[in-house]
């Protein structure tokens, strides 16, 4: 559990895209991790520059998948072997081509809701506070025209000053300390 | 372009650190090409000899016939398949079809290898095609009286005459055959003049023939798909003359996507040891390529198995049996074989983010996709006959075996004309936007 006092960490604030991808890259270089970029539209550069492609939504989303796959298709089986068993056409009571349907159909369901929903969780939502709306400058700009690096307090390497001087050594147009 | 600045206005462009990748100066294709070509030539002419035991086996002639009628096919999807993807990749736009244009363009100028090799399937179709060997309505009764044809038989192939007669199939052959040339040709000619147009580089010459393109595309990729239908309904689904699937054309021209992306992805992964390639081909572009093959292999099980479960829903007379003469008598193994390898192993193999990314890997994976669509193909055709419907055999048949000799030969052939082809222009099309964009770096470090 991180501190829920004192400070969040420090939030740089920069005017292109590029300069925060420069930006987080060094910090990582530097031996950064415990960092996020905030950005009013998704800029795949900074994804790579976090090195955030390695998350857990394709495993859920696969798990998901599976899951689905085998309710839906054992469900039909179990429909129609033992639950309800019919004649229909003079087939067999399992007639595994009929049962594919309805099990590919679960399959996409439960993959897709399993990546959605594995998304949002693992993205810590619903979360109704988050210390970075305490800055200003972030209320106004992260959702319109401007790109934010904020390095947290937790990272090891997180010093107040050294982490302040690094961050401007890339010009940004301010560093904020953003409080818990 | 040179390097622009630091507060450059290019939004989302995070690579100003370490600028843009210059073209390279040989745009033409590496001389390995030229040994690659060897190479096809010598596997055609040793699996062309080989083949040739076949005429001395029992029952090798007629499978010789239809081991040829399958590696043609291969190699029409191929040519046909380039065409259909080079236009779709003209309407669309996108860096993916600007890395893949030059080889598909060669690809399609094996046209005349595809008018050429047609002509046996012409000239000896009466041991392949019922209608071709009893062309009169009083020839189709003598086979009906002779038991070489059944009552059904006869009288859809009556039915059918209209279309499966042999003056039909050379002139539904002409036809088809003649539109691809003159796309072909088209596509092929503007695309040199576009490189050469004395305005190349500025907006309105970019302009200019991109809508040229698009406006040749468009219909052409609609008559292309009707007229490719047409081709295929007369050499391959005719060879059982009762059967009826409205599916038809488009499983093949899923099929072609399936076979011509993975034949392009591995000629770019192959070529991309050397220059040009080396610069241009990026992870991005493979990674997008690696997206659409996954596609392709879903579209395909996906149209291959609805067709399946309609006809098995319906179980009617005119229908089922196609399927049981492909499942009957072991040849459930290969249906299974061709499920498994065209659809579950690609598919799982492509869920896979890195291994879509991986040269290496991928190369792999469309190799074997390429292999799939060979067993596809032998699917298709070998049990239309009566000495193999519903009854797989090797002993006493072992003509069975032209069905690995001749098509490796043929596509072998034609691998060496495409390769020829491929060397005979630039390897990227300089005067596209798309080009100046292959040359960003990519985000990843």
């Amino acid at each position: 559990m991180p501190p829920r006092e004192g400070v969040y960490g420090l939030l740089a604030e920069f005017n292109t895209p590029s300069e925060l991808v420069h930006a987080t890259e060094m910090a990582h270089r530097a031996g950064y991790r415990r960092m996020e970029c905030y950005t009013p539209y998704p800029v795949e550069e900074a994804a790579e520059a976090l090195r955030f492609h390695k998350t857990g939504v394709p495993l859920m989303c696969l798990m998901g998948g599976i899951m689905g796959l085998i309710t839906g298709y054992g469900m039909e089986v179990w429909v129609n072997v033992w639950g309800y068993p019919l004649n229909i056409a003079g087939r067999p009571l399992f007639s595994w081509p009929a049962f594919v349907i309805p099990g590919y159909e679960w399959t996409i369901l439960f993959a897709g809701l399993s990546a959605a929903f594995g998304m949002i969780a693992q993205n810590g939502l619903p979360q109704l506070y988050h210390p970075l709306f305490n800055a200003p400058n972030f209320r106004d700009g992260a959702t319109t025209d401007k790109f934010f690096l904020c390095l947290e307090a937790h990272d090891p390497k997180f010093s107040p000053t050294d982490t302040r001087a690094f961050l401007e050594t890339f010009s940004p147009i301010s560093v904020v300390e953003v409080d818990h | 372009m040179t390097e622009h600045g630091h507060h450059g206005a290019e939004a989302g462009h995070a690579e100003h650190h370490h600028g843009r990748n210059a073209l390279p100066a040989i745009l033409g294709a590496p001389s390995v090409v030229a040994a690659w070509r060897t190479r096809a030539a010598i596997v055609a002419v040793v699996f062309g000899l080989i083949s040739l035991v076949f005429l001395f086996v029992p029952g090798g002639r007629a499978h010789l016939l239809r081991a040829y009628l399958m590696g043609y096919m291969t190699i029409f999807n191929f040519c046909g398949g380039a065409l259909a993807f080079l236009m779709v990749q003209y309407v669309s736009g996108g860096k993916w079809g600007q890395i893949l244009r030059r080889p598909l363009e060669a690809m399609t100028r094996t046209i005349w290898m595809i008018i050429i090799l047609l002509l046996p399937i012409l000239l000896l179709g009466k041991h392949l095609y019922q209608w071709m060997a009893f062309p009169t309505t009083q020839a189709k009764l003598d086979a009906y009286h002779n038991g070489l044809m059944t009552h059904e038989q006869q009288l859809t192939a009556q039915s059918k005459v209209a279309m499966l007669n042999p003056t039909a199939a050379w002139v539904q052959a002409a036809i088809v055959l003649g539109f691809m040339v003159l796309v072909i040709t088209i596509l092929n000619k503007w695309s040199v003049q576009r490189d050469n147009d004395p305005q190349a580089g500025t907006l309105a010459s970019f302009d200019k023939w991109r809508v040229r393109f698009e406006n040749l595309s468009g219909p052409s990729i609609l008559f292309y798909v009707i007229l490719m239908t047409d081709f295929v309904i007369v050499f391959v689904k005719s060879l059982d003359v009762t059967w009826y699937s409205s599916v038809y054309g488009l499983q093949f021209l899923v099929a072609q996507g399936y076979a011509v992306l993975a034949l392009g992805v591995m000629t770019l992964i192959l070529l991309s040891k050397y220059e040009p390639m080396k610069t241009m081909f990026r992870t991005t572009e493979q990674h997008d390529m690696g997206k659409l093959m996954f596609a392709f292999t879903m579209l395909n099980i996906y149209l291959t198995f609805a067709e399946f479960l309609i006809i098995w829903s319906g179980n009617l007379p005119d229908e089922i049996p196609w399927y049981l003469h492909r499942i009957h008598g072991g040849w459930w193994v290969v249906c299974t074989a061709d499920a498994i390898c065209h659809w579950v192993i690609p598919f799982c193999i492509l869920l896979s983010r890195d291994i879509k990314r991986s040269k290496a890997k991928l190369i792999w994976v469309a190799a074997f996709m390429i292999f799939a669509r060979l067993i596809d193909m032998w699917w298709l055709i070998e049990p239309n006959f009566n000495d193999a419907a519903g009854n797989l055999h090797l002993a006493g048949n072992l003509g069975m075996l032209a069905y690995i000799t001749v098509p490796i030969s043929i596509v072998a052939l034609w691998l060496a004309y495409y390769f020829t082809e491929l060397m005979r222009r630039p390897l990227i099309n300089v005067n596209d936007p798309h080009t100046e964009e292959l040359l960003e770096p990519e985000h990843a470090h």
